[in-house]
């Protein structure tokens, strides 16, 4: 949703064989406060809303061994403020209809907001009591406690849950990167409402944080309000750098074989080592991997479900975080068919190593891209979000303003030079989710084998 | 999105929808009885295409259970101008995706393409409608895949079976009695004559409403539609679901056995269609009882730690259908205790009513929602097309403010009286140990 788009719509529609107008990103405002927090200000005016994403340098990463903590303290945040007990928190962001959720991820924590225009004096002063004066209640650190360690029994019920937090693991071995976001149910057990309080005083301040506000205000009261309103919050320490280090890289091929005993199905993944955020190469790899596993006719899907129906569904994707990144195909097949899954899934990679791409296909993928694009920036959420991550991994707004002509410079000789320099071919990394008894032989054949149980905790380094 | 009628918020305190108003909903009908519903929206150089049709698992019968669905995936498996592939191929060359869905109401089929595409995109549609190929080939891969989609569901979530089995006990009758996706044995022998008589049965222009929001100009949108769709023939309206659930007289419950660390629990209540007038206090109740952390559910059961998660879903549906409850039990707490809890909660209701202020958070609430469904123009489709089906007519959805604020406290008491009683429900728990 732009206003600024509106002005051109008409030659559009009348030009309508000619490829859609680029999308520009709307301007906005930047500043920093004096104690270092980053205020991003955009107006939008189609709908009376507004949107706000805050992000701070507080992830999983910073767990050390208190796995778990960073998203135990991040949800904490709503368990009561200075001036709010937690029900009256509820209470009053509920009755306006605002929501407010605080979060943390494997790099970052954040919180993001939406809330009518009218309720904005409100619902922006709870953002800053949630951030700045968090009383972190005891009772309900508990409750909070004791559904997390629910949930991370229940989620090893669905392969798809914990798939993902087996192969980082696999790939990023001791690494930072391989932080379990939500947890160990050894190490969660023994948190204490202080452990939390005191991850928050280290990892919360507002250097080296961002707040960006999308939507219905005007951006010069607004500027005023967000000084006076987070000016107070103190500034801290910058944290250790730990996801800078190396990724210790893995030497041989691996299986990771994880025993689901009901299961009556095969959940795989299949990768290695991927792209950090800031690759120079990001939009072409992005251009290939449609092709290869991104969209509905990419080679994965077309050959495991559209020819043999072995699948609902495969695809690939590059996963990035600021300093590193994996890459994996995903799918799942029935028992029976594992095998068979598995060895197309591995002739599709070694067909696009061998074969590359044509200039038919590249032509559809960069048309795919463009086309596919304006509707991620669409709404004040989207545009907050995105002015977040702007932040947390420096890139500018020519990384929309430009996207349509860096993705036409991708031609076929860069295209097949991606494969080669960012595809993984040798030493890849196996999960396999499924009924060990019957699949175990099968596993061999694609590397060593390590057998886990996935009741038990992932904990191993693989 | 088109920006208008600021001003009108000075003057509605009220719910209002402030950013489309009916008439920016422009609307026509072919010949075949094909019916279009257009926004011009020119906020991003996108358009979307949104196909209902009115077919779902409640036209089938046993012996093609699934088949609604089944055949959702066959219409991306080629026609007589676009053969196998060339849909899907055809339109992702044109910077364009797609999806779809069934349910057990309708099929709906979504177009997202950059709005220099909007003519293939009727190209492809068309022929679709018009030449569906069933290769027998392509019917036997595609098994694969709903079998597979099938199972995965069952794999990854323990709703999936528990939700099959409350339904099927819920409704012994009407075929609401089946899941969308089929009875395995049925989905591994539908025929290629199930197929074709599927095909020319529903897929008829008379039995689909068509919603573009996006950067289009109605006019042009009339143009391709009368070139594209207008020769498709209508065909004979399909024939009436007449079976109707007989009232339910008395609780039924069911038990099913999965490896879980925690059970689940299923509560369900017949309740009425969208278009019965009890359908806005039925849907405020929801509300009440489970939306945000402030409602009477999530206190009574999580913030007391009975459980560890609960909401409540009453959808909209051609027939009367359930007002469900899902609730995941905490650990070492008896189902029997979180049952209780939700009865008493809502006989609270039953006896003393709600709050005028609970009432008017939800309202509120209902336009922040409102908001949030026409930020997009996937979202406008989707609505504008949604209450064209559900309530008969697109401008119902204009009509929905008044229609939340005419609620009152009694309303949402009576309902809650007159469908939340133990013989019209049906509880269903999912567990590890069945034996015990």
């Amino acid at each position: 949703m732009r206003k600024t788009t509106i002005l051109f719509c008409s030659l559009l529609v009348m030009a309508l064989n000619i490829q859609a107008q680029s999308y520009k990103l709307p301007d906005y405002k930047s500043f920093t406060l004096s104690n270092g927090l980053t205020v991003n200000l955009m107006e939008q005016h189609d709908v009376p809303v507004i949107s706000v994403s805050v992000i701070l340098p507080a992830g999983a990463i910073y767990d050390s061994s208190q796995s778990g903590i960073a998203s135990l303290t991040a949800n904490a945040l709503k368990h009561g403020t200075n001036n709010y007990t937690k029900s009256k928190l509820d209470e009053a962001l509920d009755y306006v209809g605002a929501t407010i959720s605080t979060y943390s991820g494997k790099e970052y924590a954040g919180l993001s907001s939406k809330f009518a225009t009218k309720d904005q004096e409100l619902v922006l002063n709870l953002i800053k009591e949630i951030l700045i004066a968090p009383t972190f209640d005891v009772t309900e650190f508990e409750k909070a406690k004791a559904r997390t360690l629910v949930s991370l029994t229940q989620e090893k019920e669905s392969p798809r849950s914990v798939i993902g937090d087996y192969n980082n693991k696999l790939i990023y071995g001791n690494h930072v990167y391989s932080n379990k976001i939500n947890g160990l149910e050894s190490t969660v057990s023994q948190f204490t409402v202080n452990d939390i309080k005191s991850f928050y005083k280290t990892h919360y301040s507002p250097n080296n944080a961002a707040i960006s506000i999308v939507g219905d205000f005007s951006t010069k009261a607004m500027k005023k309000s967000i000084s006076k309103l987070f000016s107070s919050w103190k500034k801290g320490k910058t944290s250790e750098n730990l996801a800078s280090q190396p990724v210790v890289p893995y030497s041989e091929a691996k299986v990771l074989l994880v025993n689901k005993e009901d299961a009556k199905e095969t959940t795989f993944y299949i990768g290695g080592k991927g792209i950090s955020r800031n690759n120079t190469d990001y939009i072409g790899i992005d251009i290939v991997n449609t092709l290869f596993g991104g969209r509905f006719t990419s080679m994965l899907n077309d050959e495991l479900r559209v020819n043999s129906g072995l699948t609902y569904g495969a695809g690939s994707r590059f996963n990035t975080y600021r300093y590193s990144g994996t890459f994996y195909i995903s799918t799942f097949t029935a028992l029976e068919t594992t095998e068979q899954a598995i060895d197309k899934t591995l002739e599709v990679l070694r067909n696009l190593h061998e074969n590359g791409l044509d200039e038919k296909g590249l032509t559809s993928a960069k048309n795919y891209v463009k086309g596919q694009f304006p509707p991620d920036y669409e709404t004040t959420g989207q545009l907050a979000g995105l002015l977040s991550e702007m932040f947390w991994f420096d890139f500018d707004k020519s990384f929309i303003n430009d996207f349509e002509k860096n993705v036409d410079a991708i031609n076929l000789k860069k295209a097949n030079e991606i494969i080669k320099t960012y595809f993984p071919k040798d030493k890849l990394q196996f999960v396999l989710i499924g009924k060990t008894e019957a699949i175990k032989d099968i596993a061999k054949k694609y590397g060593k084998v390590i057998n886990v149980e996935i009741k038990e905790e992932i904990t191993g380094e693989y | 999105m088109k920006k208008i009628i600021f001003p009108m918020l000075l003057f509605c305190m009220s719910i209002t929808f402030s950013q489309i108003k009916v008439d920016d909903v422009k609307t026509f009908t072919l010949e075949n009885g094909m019916k279009f519903l257009v926004v011009e929206d020119f906020s991003i150089p996108n358009a979307n295409m949104y196909s209902f049709y009115k077919v779902g698992s409640r036209n089938e019968h046993q012996g093609i259970t699934g088949l609604s669905h089944f055949f959702e995936h066959m219409m991306f498996n080629g026609a007589k101008k676009y053969g196998p592939k060339l849909f899907d191929q055809t339109m992702e060359f044109n910077g364009g995706s797609n999806n779809a869905y069934t349910t057990e109401n309708v099929t709906v089929y979504t177009d997202w393409f950059p709005v220099s595409a909007l003519e293939t995109i009727f190209d492809l549609e068309s022929d679709r409608i018009a030449n569906l190929s069933i290769d027998p080939n392509m019917v036997e891969s595609e098994r694969g895949v709903v079998l597979s989609e099938r199972r995965t569901g069952l794999e990854n979530s323990p709703w999936r079976s528990l939700g099959e089995a409350v339904q099927a006990t819920a409704f012994q009758e009407h075929p609401y009695h089946w899941p969308v996706i089929g009875y395995q044995d049925d989905m591994k022998h539908w025929t290629q004559g199930d197929l074709e008589r599927y095909f020319k049965t529903y897929y008829a222009p008379n039995n689909c409403v068509v919603v573009i929001s996006g950067a289009v100009k109605t006019e042009e949108v009339k143009r391709l539609a009368k070139k594209y769709m207008e020769p498709i023939p209508a065909q004979p309206e399909p024939p009436k679901v007449f079976i109707v659930e007989p009232a339910q007289t008395g609780e039924r419950r069911i038990t099913v056995q999965k490896d879980v660390a925690a059970p689940y629990m299923m509560i369900g209540y017949h309740t009425p269609e969208a278009k019965n007038d009890d359908y806005y206090a039925l849907d405020i109740l929801s509300s009440i009882l489970t939306s945000g952390n402030s409602s009477r559910l999530y206190k009574a059961l999580v913030d007391s730690q009975l459980a560890i998660g609960i909401f409540t879903d009453y959808g909209l549906s051609f027939d009367p259908y359930l007002f469900n409850f899902y609730v995941v039990s905490n650990q070492e707490v008896s189902t029997d205790t979180v049952e209780k809890t939700i009865y008493d909660v809502l006989d609270k209701i039953k006896e003393e009513g709600i709050t005028e202020k609970e009432l008017q958070k939800i309202k509120n609430q209902k336009l922040m929602e409102f908001y949030n469904q026409v930020e997009t123009i996937d979202g406008k489709s989707n609505n504008i097309g949604t209450y064209e089906l559900f309530f008969g007519d697109y401008k119902k959805m204009f009509d929905a403010p008044a229609n939340f604020n005419k609620v009152t406290i009694d309303d949402v008491k009576r309902v809650t009286k007159k469908y939340f009683t133990k013989s019209n429900r049906t509880v269903g728990v999912l567990k590890a140990n069945v034996e015990e």
